[in-house]
Parts: structure tokens; C-alpha cells; sequence
């Protein structure tokens, strides 16, 4: 990456000059300023995840008496089709979403790029969906899609698409491509500006020099433009996973999981099982075993950032 | 510099005006689709009670402007005022709080070297993988330990904490991309500390600290389930929390006037607050994203 | 650092007002479905009484985990006005105060609503009063009968006429239509449609709430009944995934022929539709019969409070004629049968109907009501929103399904 703005820092392997002066420099002081927000996420984030891990050795209903059962519910968890239904909807969608972001976030951010008249214009303008907030996202596009009182059904109409008012959030593939779009709508600004900080750090030279060489512009994209951002596109990579897996309010308010469940994504079913059912020891351990995917996710994708580095 | 001069005058001369309007034209109909459901929701509200039922075709109102939609809403809680200063207050505070915290431990974490780094890293970003409402019910029993329960300040510190995987991650990056000269430099006039951190490297993150300071006020303006759990007073509740009132309406009847009051009250201090600061915002998200 | 001192600052004014207990005042709960006759009572029983009740509305679909939520840490408020429904899965989690001996002190007990009662009473014991009542009953736009040439002051007594009377009804034009239900709202269908199959003979449920027989010959009429409907465009595309959100507002559009729905509606449009005219009916059986779903709250005691006797005081007020006359005023129907007549003189006499279905109505009994039913991922949401719009052959295995995964979630919670 020559020529960026990283340079200085030093990453990974080093001159050993440098490492022997980066050695020496530990310095406690360093805890002083990380202990307001280590404080923090001890006391509301590892310890309630402690009482977690240890509600989900319970029968622990919201009300009433806990009883100590091992690890019952991750017995009964294991047998829970409808849990692993809920998942496997959540990857579905998990890689539906991932793609539509990354795709039309990349598309955007090749867009915006390179400074033009007006440009300031529509970067604002593609970004502004992602300010609102997802349960008004959500509000807004269940009103959208109804088909008493919503745009889209009259619309469709009104093109001749239709013949007449149709449901959109009746039939499963209609109701979660209708979530979806609404999902790139709002958030893929957000990875366009990632991507596009990407490509911006992608000195011009080397696009100057491929084209003495005569490559065109798809060879250009892909063995120049591609590689290069992969930083900001592992990132965005992670984000749109890990996000995308946690995915809840948006099935919750548009859909309420339906058509009959189909779209009941894992975080929903915990949070049905949890406060709709009141069996809160189960959804902590449907909890503990989201949280092992995520992180083993996580990994895998942290590792492929790593050894790529690497082997630059 | 001059490479985006060059950049620039390479597109004016590859691009005839014909293409450039062309791309204007498309990124205009782009433009159009993303602002389109915003634009039409906010005109939509000050259609009359009866109009706000019917298909939004057009999205204005047909049979004279009104502000009913947003007067229904004064009839939920203890009044629209009421719970917008309550989010604002909730909001602001989730934000500075978020700005001191993680631009300190960004620091720590980008310039200290000290045992077990990687591995408090680690736990502050594994914040970001577990559903917030896995951890509910212990959040909730650690409140009332605490004498936080029904208060705002406790609602603050949770949302605080919530923020910090993201903030903590941008911060650290911003620190990263200061050239250590400059620290170097700052050090041997002898600034050290907390005063450097303040007086010479704030001002070099200060976009970063934007974009940290704005995300945390947008998440912490729009959360709901927490604000409705963790407060018990209705005088205390947030604005997402009065918007689910107006949702499930009365007898479950939906209002959808009202509802698009409420969303466009959720909305506009957002998009407003967004437009004020994105040259910053969208300059630390660059930074911070670019690492 | 003045970030830290505005921090403290906002702080401080956040302690600063929380509200002071009263000595003589304890906490009331009530769903915001109570919103408007709860605050009533209250203001009324403040003004006259020296103990003072302070009342909090929450939202429907939040009133239950958060009781829970604030019982688990010693929150909880002394009384809840609680959807009845939930008395038995409260009470079986011994989180309410027996009762029995103060219900039994009331020198009325015996006029206060069955209904209530019995899903207010848990292995013998009384842990829940009843405190406001919602009868199912079916409504007619008479406007829309008079012009597709229907009596309009008769309303359809079987199965048979309400199909009748929609297809006339339809032929009005293509945004009219017969007949409106809430496809995917378990709440509104176990209110309004098993009255149906009530009234028809059969039941969802044995009696004790042990065992689900959903797979009856009743069920799978009544059943049909709806998807035929459906078939032939009686009943609006939007129906099928309404939640609840259009259950009341449908037939207040005046686009609707015929629609099944509460007491609740009389009063919600009389003022907010004062040009619809509408005439009020029991929910039929398929030959001729009916019967009602009987609603509303339970007034349940949180254990261990030492408010008792102030609640009791706050029970006999609501209970007195004034206390229920305002209940009528403000769009419940009384829960004292003896004097049901009294408190709702002068008002609109369409509610006579609603208190006749009142008193005969009928409520399931559960402790898991909310998982069976009411969910909007249970088995009885589901399966209705999947059968009322399938085919004729989905019927059967559907209910067969549905009858197993009920009795699966019954029988975990033993």
C-alpha cells in the first residue's frame, strides 16, 4: 500500500530495529485509559453474559420457580427444529443480505468515487437512509408495503403489473425480497462510504499504468480494483454478517415472522422463547449457542483478512 | 492534491458532456429512489386523519394541509415534549459519554503497549455478538443492584456500553492513522498524557470523534426495547417507546397518520443532526474504516 | 472535561425526579387497552377516598414481561389489571395473592362474571377478580345492507345468512366487500371465531385446559366457512396479513358488510364514526345458536403486599354502581350482572346485546394461553392463517398438525 496514509504504522512484521524500540516502550499508563471502558463492558456486558451462561443451566421461567437442570435445555435445544428452521432462515437471509449490501454498496461507492460536480449531492443523498433508525425503517416500509393502505400495491397497479391488489406480504418470496430491498435501501450508504474510503486509498498511478498496458476497464476492476480494497471489503464483510445474523426488528415489525414463521430468524426466536414463552433459561442457552456461531464467524473471516496480509 | 486535480481533469476529458449529463441524470434517478420514502413519508403526515388511510397516491395532501396527525400524537404519554426531551436528554448523554470513553481507551489501545491488550480488545469488540436481548433479564437485575433501575442514567451507561465495540474500534483506528511524528514531536515540547491526548491529537480525530459521537446519538435516539424495560415511570419513557403506543393503538387499531407522525418526529432531528455534521462524520468513518 | 460536569449535571436531574411513595397510595398496572376508562375510575376514586391509587399504563404486548422483569427484582406494583386470559399462567407461577376470601366477602360474589371467575381461579383458590369485560359480538353497516337491498335492521343469524348477505353485499362495487376478519391475528380469532364453533357445539380445548381437540368436525366447518369466503373475494386481499391492526378499523372504513368484533367497537364508533350505522348481533352457529367470547381484565394481586386492604377499598368503589356506571361511560361492559341494566341506562342500547354475550360468554382456560394462542408464532395463529387461505384438502392434516404441536406445548408445561 504505498503511498497511503497508513505508512507510518507499522504492521505485522517490521524491520527488527523497530520491533526492539516497540518492545521496550510498555507502559502501564495504558490501562488508565482503556479501565472507563473495560468498567463498562465488565459490569453490562461480561457479567450479565456470566448469568447467562449460568441461567441456561436452569428451568428459569420469568415467573415462578428456578430449578437447577444441567444442561437440559441444550438437550432440548439440540432436538428443536424449529430453532435450527430459524437459523437456517437467518443464514438464507445472512447471505441474501450480505450480497445485495456488498453489491449494491460497491456499485455506489465506484459511483461517488471520484470527485464531480454535484457529487457531495448524492453521497449525502445515498447515505441519508442509513441516519434513520431501524424500527422507523421498519415502521415506515410496513406502511409502504400494506395493501389497504400502502404505496407499493397501487403503484404496481397503476404500472399494470397487477391486476389486481396484491399482498406483498402474504407469500414468503415476496414478503423477503420486500425486507430485504428494504434492508439495502437503508444500510448499503453505510458500506458505500466504506468501500469508497477503500478505493480512495487506491493510488491512481496504478490504474494510469494498467491502461499503458492496455487493460480494459473489467480487467481493471478486477485485478486492481478488487484486491485492493480488500481490507474495507472484509470489513464490511463483517459488519454485514455479523449484523445480518443478529437480524430482528425488521421480521419482527413488518412481518411478525410470518407467513407462518417462515421468517423467524434466530435472535426472534430467542426473544419468543424468552418473552413470549417466559422460558428464559432456554432462550439463554439458544443465546450462548448463537454467540459460539458468531464468534467461530468471526474468526473465519479475521482469519482470511490475516493470512492474506501476511502473504503480501 | 494534485492527483485529484489530475483525476479530475482526466474524467473532463475522457467524459463529453453528453455522458456527463448522462451520469447526472442517473444519479439523480438514484438519488430520487433513496430520498423517495423518506420525502413521501413526511408529506404524508399532514394529510387529514380521513386522507392518511387511503394509498398515498399523490403523496401530498388532496383535500388541504393539516397538522392532525401530529396533535393525535400529544395524546399518547405525557405529550410529545414531554418524551422528545427525554430521548434528547438520553441521547446527548449516551453521546458525550461514548465520546469520552472510547476516545480514551482508543488511545490506550492505538499508542500503549501493555500485557493482555489484544485480549481486552477482544472482549470490548465481542460486545457486538450477542443479541441485546439475550442479556436482558441480567441487565435488568444488575440495574436494580445498582439503584439504576427506572432511571435514565442507568439507561444511558447500558446504552453506552452497547456503543462501545464499534466506537472503541473506530477511535483505536483514528489513533492509528495520526503519523507518530507528530506525537513524537508534541512529546519532546513536553506534552504528555492527557494533555496531549486533549490538546494536540483531539483535534487530529476529530472527525472520528464525530462520527463516534453521532452513531451513539442516533442508536440511543432509536432503541426501544431497553427504554421500555429498564424505565418504569411513564414521565421517563423515550420517544420510541410513546411510538409503540401509537402503533398497537387502540383496541390494536392501527393508525397510520399517526404512525407517520412518529416516524417523521424519530426522523427529522436525525437527518438534521446528520446534515450538520456529515462532513466530519463521513470523514472519520473513512478513517476509521480504512485500517 | 465539561462533558463529564454536563453528564453529572443530567445526572443529577434524572434522580432528582423519581417519584415519592405515598403512604396511603399503592401501584396500578393496567394494559393500555384500559386507557380509557382506567384513568377514569382512578381520578374518581382519588377525588373521593383518602388513599390514593397511582396508576401506570403499559402497553398491550409489554405488560407481561415487564410485570415479570420488575417481580424478579422486587418492582412489581401491589395490583395488575391483567388480560384475563393470564390469571392462570400467574397464578400458577405463584406470583399472586389468594384472594379467595376477599371475592367471597363481597356480598354481590355471585353476580360478579363467571367467566372471570373461573379463569381467575387456580386449584381451588380465587388469585384473580373480575375488573373489566369485552363481550365478542358481530356488527352490519345497515347503509350498505339498505342499498344491496337487504333488511337492514336483521342481521344474520346462521352460517348461511352471513354468507348470503355478504355476496349481496360484495356485488356493491369492487372496493366494497362482505365480509372482513384479521387473518393473522391469534388474538382476534380466538375472540371472535371460536364463538362460532362454540356455537356450533364444539370446543378447542377440554374443560381443565389439559388436552387440545382443535380436529373436530365443528372446527373443520367453521374452518371452511372462512376459506370459502376467501375463494370468492368476499373477504379483502389485506385480511391475510392483518396482526390485528385493521380488526377495528376495516368496518369503520364503512367498506365492510359484515364483521366480527367486540363490545368495544360500539363505543369506539359511536364517537369516532358518529355517520356509520350499524346494528350489533351474537355470533351465530352454523345452524342458528350463538355465543360469545367473554374478555377483558382480571384485577390480580401481586403476593406480599401489604396494600391489601387499600386495594379492597379501591375493588368496592369500582365495583359500586357509580364505579361501574362510569366502567359503561367510558367502553366496558359491567362485570356485576345485578346491576349490569342500571349502568348502562342511557347509553347507546346496542351495548344490551354485548352484555347479554357478556353473560353467557365463554373464555379458555390455559397456562399457556399466550404460546397456544395468542403468539404470533403459535400454533393457533399459524395454522388459521395458513387454512383460511389455502384449499379445501389443507384443512385436515392442518389441524391435525396443530392439535399435536398444542398438545406438545401443553404437555411441556406440566
Amino acid at each position: 500500500m504505498s503511498g497511503s496514509q497508513t505508512d507510518d504504522v507499522p504492521k505485522g512484521p517490521t524491520s527488527p530495529a523497530r520491533r526492539v524500540r516497540r518492545r521496550r516502550r510498555v507502559d502501564y499508563a495504558g490501562y488508565l485509559y482503556i479501565a472507563p471502558a473495560i468498567l463498562l463492558v465488565v459490569v453490562f456486558f461480561v457479567v450479565p453474559l456470566v448469568m447467562t451462561a449460568w441461567m441456561s443451566l436452569h428451568n428459569w421461567p420469568l415467573i415462578g420457580r428456578i430449578r437447577w437442570i444441567g444442561f437440559g435445555n441444550y438437550i432440548a435445544l439440540w432436538n428443536d427444529q424449529r430453532f435450527w428452521h430459524a437459523l437456517g432462515f437467518t443464514v438464507y437471509y445472512t447471505v441474501w443480505a450480505t450480497i445485495g449490501l456488498l453489491a449494491v454498496g460497491l456499485a455506489l461507492a465506484l459511483f461517488v468515487e471520484k470527485p464531480r460536480p454535484g457529487i457531495g449531492f448524492y453521497r449525502t443523498a445515498y447515505f441519508l437512509p442509513v441516519v434513520v433508525g431501524f424500527a422507523s425503517a421498519s415502521l415506515l416500509w410496513a406502511w409502504l408495503s400494506n395493501v389497504d393502505s400502502g404505496l407499493f400495491s397501487p403503484v404496481a397497479q397503476w404500472l399494470g403489473l397487477t391486476a389486481a391488489p396484491y399482498n406483498l406480504l402474504a407469500d414468503f418470496d415476496a414478503a423477503f425480497w420486500s425486507v430485504t430491498i428494504m434492508v439495502i435501501w437503508k444500510v448499503s450508504g453505510f458500506y458505500m462510504i466504506i468501500l469508497m474510503s477503500g478505493l480512495q486509498a487506491i493510488p491512481t498511478d496504478f490504474y494510469e499504468a494498467a491502461r499503458i498496458d492496455g487493460a480494459n476497464y473489467r480487467q481493471r476492476f478486477l485485478h486492481i480494483t478488487l484486491p485492493l480494497i480488500r481490507r474495507s471489503l472484509v470489513l464490511a464483510l463483517i459488519l454485514s454478517v455479523t449484523g445480518s445474523m443478529l437480524a430482528f426488528d425488521q421480521f419482527y415489525i413488518i412481518l411478525a415472522g410470518g407467513p407462518q414463521n417462515q421468517t423467524l430468524t434466530a435472535v426472534y426466536w430467542i426473544f419468543n422463547q424468552s418473552f413470549v414463552s417466559f422460558r428464559l433459561g432456554y432462550g439463554s442457552a439458544l443465546s450462548m449457542v448463537l454467540l459460539a456461531i458468531l464468534l467461530v464467524l468471526s474468526l473465519v473471516q479475521l482469519q482470511f483478512l490475516q493470512s492474506r496480509e501476511d502473504r503480501r | 492534491m494534485t492527483e485529484t486535480a489530475s483525476a479530475v481533469r482526466s474524467i473532463r476529458r475522457r467524459h463529453p458532456w453528453r455522458i456527463q449529463l448522462a451520469m447526472h441524470a442517473a444519479s439523480i434517478l438514484v438519488a430520487a429512489i433513496f430520498l423517495a420514502p423518506l420525502v413521501w413519508t413526511v408529506l404524508v403526515t399532514f394529510k387529514s386523519k380521513a386522507e392518511a388511510g387511503l394509498p398515498p397516491l399523490p403523496p401530498w395532501p388532496v383535500g388541504g394541509w393539516s397538522i392532525e396527525n401530529y396533535r393525535t400524537l400529544e395524546n399518547f404519554g405525557a405529550g410529545l415534549i414531554h418524551h422528545t426531551l427525554n430521548s434528547l436528554i438520553v441521547a446527548s448523554a449516551t453521546a458525550a459519554l461514548t465520546i469520552v470513553v472510547s476516545t480514551l481507551a482508543g488511545y490506550g489501545f492505538s499508542r500503549f503497549r501493555f500485557p493482555m491488550k489484544g485480549a481486552f480488545f477482544v472482549v470490548i469488540l465481542a460486545a457486538m455478538m450477542v443479541p441485546f436481548q439475550s442479556i436482558l433479564t441480567p441487565l435488568f437485575l444488575i440495574l436494580s443492584r445498582l439503584h439504576l433501575y427506572n432511571t435514565l442514567t442507568g439507561l444511558v451507561l447500558i446504552y453506552v456500553t452497547l456503543q462501545l465495540p464499534f466506537s472503541v474500534f473506530m477511535m483505536r483506528n483514528a489513533f492509528d492513522s495520526v503519523p507518530h511524528e507528530i506525537a513524537e514531536a508534541a512529546r519532546i515540547d513536553g506534552a504528555r498524557g492527557l494533555k496531549l491526548l486533549v490538546i494536540v491529537l483531539g483535534p487530529l480525530v476529530l472527525p472520528g470523534i464525530a462520527s463516534v459521537g453521532l452513531i451513539a446519538f442516533l442508536n440511543a435516539w432509536n432503541e426501544f426495547l431497553g427504554a421500555l424495560i429498564f424505565l418504569s415511570e411513564q414521565d421517563k419513557y423515550t420517544l420510541p417507546v410513546l411510538m409503540t403506543a401509537v402503533r398497537s393503538g387502540r383496541f390494536g387499531a392501527i393508525d397510520w397518520g399517526a404512525v407517520q407522525a412518529g416516524v417523521a418526529v424519530m426522523m427529522l432531528p436525525c437527518l438534521a443532526l446528520f446534515l450538520v455534521l456529515q462532513r466530519y462524520y463521513i470523514r472519520g468513518l473513512t478513517a476509521g474504516a480504512v485500517k | 472535561m465539561k462533558r463529564l460536569t454536563l453528564l453529572a449535571a443530567v445526572t443529577a436531574a434524572a434522580l432528582a425526579s423519581a417519584a415519592p411513595a405515598l403512604a396511603d397510595s399503592f401501584t396500578l398496572w393496567v394494559r393500555a387497552d384500559g386507557s380509557t376508562f382506567m384513568p377514569k375510575i382512578v381520578d374518581a376514586f382519588n377525588a373521593s377516598h383518602q388513599t390514593k391509587a397511582e396508576l401506570q399504563i403499559v402497553p398491550n404486548a409489554e405488560l407481561v414481561p415487564k410485570y415479570a422483569v420488575a417481580a424478579a427484582s422486587g418492582n412489581a406494583p401491589d395490583a395488575l389489571s391483567l388480560d384475563l386470559i393470564y390469571t392462570p399462567s400467574f397464578a400458577a407461577a405463584g406470583q399472586l395473592e389468594d384472594m379467595t376470601d376477599l371475592a367471597k366477602s363481597l356480598p354481590y360474589y355471585a353476580s360478579l362474571s363467571q367467566a372471570h371467575l373461573s379463569v381467575g381461579t387456580f386449584e381451588g383458590h380465587i388469585y384473580g377478580v373480575p375488573f373489566s369485560a369485552d363481550s365478542s359480538v358481530l356488527i352490519w353497516n345497515k347503509d350498505l345492507f339498505k342499498q344491496a337491498g337487504l333488511d337492514p335492521e336483521k342481521g344474520p343469524t346462521t352460517w348461511a345468512e352471513i354468507r348470503a348477505d355478504a355476496e349481496k353485499v360484495k356485488k356493491l362495487g369492487p372496493d366494497i366487500y362482505g365480509y372482513y376478519f384479521s387473518g393473522n391475528c391469534g388474538g382476534c380469532n380466538i375472540f371472535t371465531f371460536t364463538p362460532l364453533i362454540w356455537a356450533s357445539g364444539g370446543d378447542i380445548f377440554s374443560a381443565d385446559g389439559k388436552t387440545a381437540k382443535l380436529d373436530s368436525p365443528q372446527m373443520r366447518d367453521a374452518v371452511a366457512f372462512y376459506q370459502s369466503m376467501v375463494k370468492d373475494g368476499l373477504v379483502p386481499a389485506g385480511s391475510r396479513t392483518d396482526t390485528g391492526s385493521n380488526f377495528f378499523a376495516a368496518f369503520a372504513t364503512g367498506k365492510i358488510g359484515i364483521a366480527p368484533s367486540g363490545a368495544f367497537a360500539i363505543g369506539a364508533l359511536n364517537t369516532q364514526y358518529p355517520n356509520l350505522h350499524y346494528g350489533v348481533t351474537f355470533l351465530p352457529g352454523k345452524t342458528g345458536g350463538w355465543s360469545s367470547f367473554a374478555g377483558g381484565d382480571n384485577f390480580v394481586v401481586t403476593k406480599g403486599t401489604k396494600k391489601l386492604a387499600l386495594i379492597k377499598e379501591f375493588l368496592e368503589f369500582a365495583y359500586s354502581l357509580p364505579g361501574q356506571t362510569l366502567l359503561a361511560k367510558y367502553g366496558s361492559l359491567p362485570i356485576r350482572s345485578d346491576i349490569a341494566k342500571e349502568a348502562l341506562a342511557g347509553l347507546d342500547s346496542r351495548y344490551l346485546v354485548a352484555a347479554e354475550a357478556m353473560a353467557k360468554g365463554k373464555t379458555p382456560y390455559s397456562v399457556v394461553f399466550n404460546d397456544l394462542i395468542n403468539s404470533a408464532n403459535g400454533p393457533w395463529n399459524t395454522t388459521l392463517n395458513k387454512v383460511f387461505f389455502a384449499d379445501a384438502a389443507a384443512i385436515e392434516p392442518a389441524l391435525k398438525e396443530c392439535d399435536a404441536t398444542m398438545q406438545s406445548i401443553i404437555d411441556a408445561a406440566k
